[in-house]
């Protein structure tokens, strides 16, 4: 489902980057980076509520009027960001599609702000520990890594969406579908997410009559290095054009030589977008594709082949 | 596009693992820790006054001990990195299951963390190994 929004902008954002490991590329613009797992609470599921609460306190007390917090992130039940929002009294929806949370979250509030004007504030969050002991195994588990596998990005990112006009322009989205193929491997996201992706691109351009070449950018979530390459090669059979202008934020999250095949999380997406994309003043016509892989650990240990999820948001930035 | 035909495609581009490397070093690395505790139980056995299978039991609290301890300090993970599975197969891949479950479950209390949690991943080494160690203790008392 393709949806055209008339004046919804994105007006300002706040990140929080919680990890230098690796020396991640948005370090020189991030608005704050706190080296600490876990900011003086009991456990790690708690600093990560910290860490959405710290960037959404920022927009509150800038903005003042806010009518509607949409947040989501990784933890079970969207644990941290249902706790970062009890600390303000504000109208909450929680989401989540794991990763591709953040694009949700945008689509949900532009479809709102388009019928009436109100300031939305969309907000994620993800930490590594908590993913690790979330998804894989104990933190400190000498658990031997793939090559396929990805390294959550530690951070929060909220955004403030509203009518008023701004640089960064939300002209469209499109709604992906669940994709489900035979891969049953948690290890490799990647792989899992690259057919949903493809698909979420190409039915965009579909829908919206427009070539590859129309954007000058396409930004996707966190394929990682072979997710990425299998993307391409999937959207080539599907569509028949070959990608040149795809860059995918979890492929060059880390600057750092690694042992990981790139950077994972909902907080990875926003992260590159506004501190890496949007600084180098380069790309006019953005298209954002948040890419999810929706399995759970029920789903591993039952066998089902990994469901995942995409959705895209079509920007214009002007500056 | 088909199912069978994607997964030829993930099997085309995603680089498989070197197994064979990591057999090469975990031979090695778990060879040198068995070395290490030849050395040590031997040395127990002749310079106290045990018995030999008393002093493998020392020496098998005493690997328990260094995994438990290198765990918490946060370094076995990176040593594990580099020795593969020379480090998980002895004790001390048990000491660090045991460990790193207590560790991440601690914010949750006593009771329902540690307590509940501590077994999450080795129940399964210790249900199947008494259920193995009954069977073959059986055949064993067939044969001989």
């Amino acid at each position: 489902m393709t949806n055209y929004y008339n004046d919804v902008y994105i007006k300002d954002k706040y990140s929080l980057l919680a990890s230098k490991k690796y020396n991640p590329v948005v370090i020189p613009n991030v608005n704050k980076i706190i080296e600490d797992y876990y900011m003086g609470e009991k456990s790690i599921e708690l600093a990560e509520s910290k860490y959405q609460e710290i960037t959404i306190k920022y927009l509150k007390n800038k903005y003042k009027k806010i009518d509607l917090i949409i947040s989501g992130d990784l933890q079970n039940q969207i644990l941290s960001s249902t706790l970062a929002s009890s600390k303000f009294k504000l109208p909450t929806l929680g989401i989540y599609s794991a990763c591709a949370s953040f694009i949700e979250g945008i689509i949900i509030a532009s479809s709102i702000i388009n019928n009436n004007k109100c300031n939305i504030i969309v907000s994620t969050s993800s930490h590594n520990l908590v993913s690790e002991k979330q998804f894989r195994f104990p933190v400190e588990y000498g658990a031997v890594r793939k090559r396929v596998n990805t390294c959550t990005a530690s951070g929060s990112v909220s955004a403030i969406i509203t009518n008023e006009k701004s640089n960064i322009k939300i002209e469209s989205s499109t709604i992906g579908f669940i994709t489900q193929t035979n891969h049953r491997d948690a290890n490799d996201m990647g792989s899992a997410m690259a057919p949903s992706c493809a698909e979420v691109l190409n039915m965009h351009l579909k829908n919206t009559n427009r070539s590859i070449d129309y954007y000058d950018l396409i930004l996707t979530g966190d394929l990682g290095e072979y997710g990425l390459k299998i993307m391409k090669r999937y959207f080539k059979i599907i569509n028949g054009k070959s990608l040149n202008n795809v860059i995918d934020s979890g492929n060059i999250f880390y600057k750092d030589k690694n042992i990981y095949a790139g950077a994972s999380g909902p907080a990875c997406l926003p992260l590159v977008f506004f501190d890496y994309i949007i600084p180098k003043k380069k790309y006019k016509k953005i298209l954002l594709i948040g890419t999810g892989s929706m399995h759970s650990v029920t789903s591993t240990n039952l066998k089902v082949p990994i469901p995942s999820i995409s959705h895209a948001i079509g920007l214009e930035v002007n500056c | 596009m088909k199912n069978e035909e994607y997964d030829k495609l993930i099997k085309e581009i995603v680089v498989e693992d070197n197994i064979v490397g990591n057999i090469i070093i975990s031979f090695f690395s778990g060879g040198l820790i068995g070395l290490i505790g030849e050395i040590i139980s031997n040395f127990i056995f002749k310079n106290f006054n045990t018995t030999l299978s008393d002093s493998y039991m020392i020496t098998f609290m005493i690997f328990i001990f260094i995994g438990s301890l290198l765990t918490g300090l946060g370094f076995f993970d990176k040593i594990l990195s580099v020795c593969k599975c020379g480090l998980i197969v002895p004790s001390t891949g048990f000491a660090n299951t045991m460990t790193s479950s207590a560790m991440d479950t601690r914010s949750e209390g006593f009771i329902k963390g540690i307590g509940s949690s501590i077994f999450k991943l080795t129940g399964s080494i210790i249900l199947y190994g008494i259920v193995f160690g009954i069977i073959f203790g059986f055949i064993r008392g067939m044969l001989l």
